[in-house]
C-alpha cells in the first residue's frame, strides 16, 4: 500500500491529476474546510493541521480508483459487472446513494448499510459465494470492499446526509440504534455516549468527536477514510468494531441488524451536512 | 460474586424475553431469516435487546477472560441498566440505590488499604492492555492487566492524557497521603459509583479489572510524595 502510494504520488504530480478522481465534482478537502468554517472552535476538527493539509494527497484517492475498475468489471461466478445493483436510488445509480443509507430494501425485507448491500450484491448478482475472500475480506486498502466501497461512497462526497425513515423499518432501527448509543456495558461499563456526547473530550491526545454537533459528526462518520495511524482504509463497520473493542464489550457482528441499528442512528445524527469523502483520519 | 450471579438473572431474562417476542410476532421476511420478528412491533429498548441477544448481533459465545462469555459482558446489571435509560441522570431513588449498592460491592485489603510500588503503578496507569476481546483478545498470561488511568486523566504533565476525567496531576502533594484520602482513593478506584452515581469511570476494583496490588500500585503513583505525578 505505502509503496502503491509513494509510487502513484510522484504519477499523479506528473500528469496533473486533481486531488480528486473525475465524477467527483468537489474537493473532499473543501468540503470540510467548508464545514470547519461554520465550527471554527472546533476541537475536535481543528485537532491535526497535517491532516488537513495531506487530505489533498488523500491515498483513499487510489482505492476509489481501484474501486470503480472493480465495479464496473466483470467478475464472479456469474461473469458479471455491478452495474445493476440497486444501492436505492435505482439499479447502477451511484449519485447520492451513500449518503441516504442505510435504508429499507423490498428485494431483502431489510434495512441494510453500504457494506451489506454490496455483500448482498456481490452474492445475488455475480454469485460470489460467501466464504468468498472478495466478501468475506472486509478490511484494509488492498481488500475488494475498502476499494468499492470507496468507489461507491465517493459519488456522495458534498452531498448532504439522508437517510430515509419513512419506512416503519427504517425508524424502528433508528430508534433502536440510538438506544444501543447509549447503552451502557461490559467490562468498563462504557457506551458511545461515554466518549461521544460532549465538545472538546479527548482520550489521551485524541480529540474525539462529539454525535451532538453535527459539523463534527459528519467528519466523524464520513467512512471509508484513510487513517494514517493505520496506513489504511477504514470503513465505517471497521470503526464500530473498534469502538465496542476499547470498550470491553463483545464484538459486534459486520452486516448484524446491531450494527446496522447503530450506523442508521449516527448517520441520522449528521442529517444534513455534507459528507466528506473520503475522509483522512488520524 | 454478586455482580456475576445479576449478570446471569438478566441474561435469562433477556433470553427468555427474546423466545416471547419471536413467538408473539412471527414474520418471516426472508428466506435467511425464518422466524424473524417483527421490529415494527417492539419498543426502541425492545428491539435493542432483540437485536443484540436474539439477531446475532454480537458474538455472544465468546469466551472473556474473567471466565464468562460475551453474552455476560452484553448484560446489563442495574446499574448499567438504570444510567442507561436516565441517560446518566438518575432520579434521587435511583441514585440512593447505586450508591448503596456500590458501597456493599468495596471489599477492603487485609490489613488496611496501603500505597504499593508507584513506578510499578505508573507502568499500570500507563497501560490501556487487558480484557478486550473480538477480534483480537488480550492474553492476560502475557502481560499485566493495566489501569487505562491515561485515557482519561492528566497525571505526570510529561505525558498525555485524557480530560474524560478530572486532571490528577498534583492530587497526592494538594490531598496528602493520609488515612482519609488514602481511603478515598480507593474507593474511587474500586466502584466511584459510591461517590458519583453514573459517573463515566469504571468500576475497576468492582468489576474485577484490577488485582489488589494493581491498585495499591496505581494508588502509589496518585499519592506518594516522589511520584512523577506529585512534582
Amino acid at each position: 500500500m505505502i509503496r502503491k502510494t509513494l509510487l502513484a504520488l510522484p504519477v499523479a504530480l506528473a500528469v496533473g491529476v486533481t486531488a480528486h478522481a473525475d465524477h467527483m465534482a468537489e474537493n473532499p478537502a473543501d468540503i470540510l474546510r467548508s464545514v470547519i468554517s461554520e465550527v471554527p472552535d472546533s476541537p475536535y476538527l481543528t485537532q491535526s493541521q497535517q491532516n488537513l493539509m495531506m487530505m489533498e494527497d488523500n491515498p483513499n484517492l487510489w482505492t476509489v480508483e481501484d474501486g470503480k475498475e472493480l465495479f464496473y468489471a466483470a467478475r464472479g461466478p456469474n461473469n458479471v459487472s455491478l452495474e445493476t445493483c440497486d444501492f436505492g436510488k435505482g439499479p447502477g445509480v451511484l449519485e447520492g446513494a451513500y449518503a441516504a443509507m442505510p435504508r429499507y430494501f423490498e428485494d431483502t425485507g431489510r434495512v441494510m448499510d453500504l457494506e451489506s448491500r454490496l455483500v448482498h450484491c456481490m452474492q445475488t448478482i455475480q454469485g460470489f459465494a460467501s466464504d468468498d475472500p472478495a466478501v468475506r475480506q472486509r478490511h484494509g486498502s488492498n481488500s475488494d470492499h475498502m476499494k468499492l466501497q470507496s468507489y461507491i461512497a465517493s459519488h456522495s462526497n458534498g452531498m448532504a446526509w439522508n437517510p430515509p425513515l419513512d419506512h416503519p423499518m427504517e425508524k424502528a432501527m433508528r430508534d433502536a440504534g440510538e438506544v444501543m448509543f447509549y447503552r451502557r456495558a461490559g467490562s468498563l461499563d462504557m457506551s458511545c455516549q461515554t466518549c461521544h456526547a460532549a465538545t472538546g473530550k479527548q482520550i489521551r491526545a485524541s480529540v474525539l468527536p462529539n454525535a451532538m454537533v453535527p459539523q463534527e459528526w459528519t467528519k466523524a462518520i464520513s467512512w471509508p477514510a484513510f487513517r494514517v495511524g493505520h496506513q489504511n482504509s477504514r470503513s465505517s463497520q471497521h470503526r464500530v468494531r473498534g469502538c465496542y473493542w476499547q470498550m470491553r464489550q463483545g464484538q459486534i457482528v459486520a452486516g448484524s441488524d446491531a450494527s446496522i441499528a447503530l450506523i442508521s442512528y449516527w448517520t441520522d445524527l449528521a442529517r444534513g451536512q455534507p459528507a466528506i469523502l473520503p475522509d483522512l483520519k488520524r | 460474586m454478586m455482580l456475576k450471579k445479576k449478570t446471569r438473572f438478566a441474561a435469562g431474562l433477556a433470553a427468555l424475553a427474546s423466545i416471547l417476542l419471536i413467538a408473539g410476532g412471527c414474520a418471516a421476511t426472508d428466506a435467511g431469516d425464518p422466524g424473524k420478528a417483527d421490529y415494527t412491533k417492539m419498543s426502541a429498548e425492545e428491539l435493542a435487546e432483540h437485536l443484540i441477544f436474539a439477531q446475532g448481533g454480537f458474538r455472544l459465545d465468546q469466551e472473556t477472560q474473567e471466565g464468562g462469555t460475551v453474552r455476560d459482558r452484553q448484560t446489563q446489571d442495574a446499574m448499567q441498566k438504570v444510567c442507561s435509560e436516565s441517560r446518566n441522570q438518575p432520579s434521587p431513588e435511583q441514585a440512593g440505590q447505586i450508591i448503596a449498592d456500590a458501597r456493599a460491592s468495596i471489599q477492603y485489603p487485609d490489613g488496611g488499604i496501603r500505597l504499593g510500588d508507584w513506578q510499578k503503578g505508573g507502568e499500570l496507569s500507563w497501560s490501556g492492555f487487558g480484557f478486550r476481546v473480538g477480534h483480537n483478545v488480550d492474553n492476560h498470561s502475557q502481560r499485566d492487566v493495566g489501569g487505562n488511568c491515561y485515557n482519561c486523566h492528566t497525571m505526570d504533565p510529561a505525558r498525555p492524557g485524557g480530560n474524560l476525567g478530572p486532571s490528577l496531576t498534583g492530587y497526592g502533594k494538594q490531598r496528602g497521603n493520609n488515612e482519609a484520602t488514602r481511603r478515598f482513593v480507593y474507593e474511587m478506584i474500586y466502584n466511584a459509583h459510591a461517590y458519583f452515581p453514573c459517573t463515566a469511570m469504571p468500576r475497576m476494583g468492582a468489576n474485577g479489572l484490577l488485582s489488589e496490588d494493581a491498585i495499591a500500585d496505581i494508588m502509589a503513583y496518585v499519592l506518594h510524595p516522589d511520584s512523577p505525578v506529585n512534582q
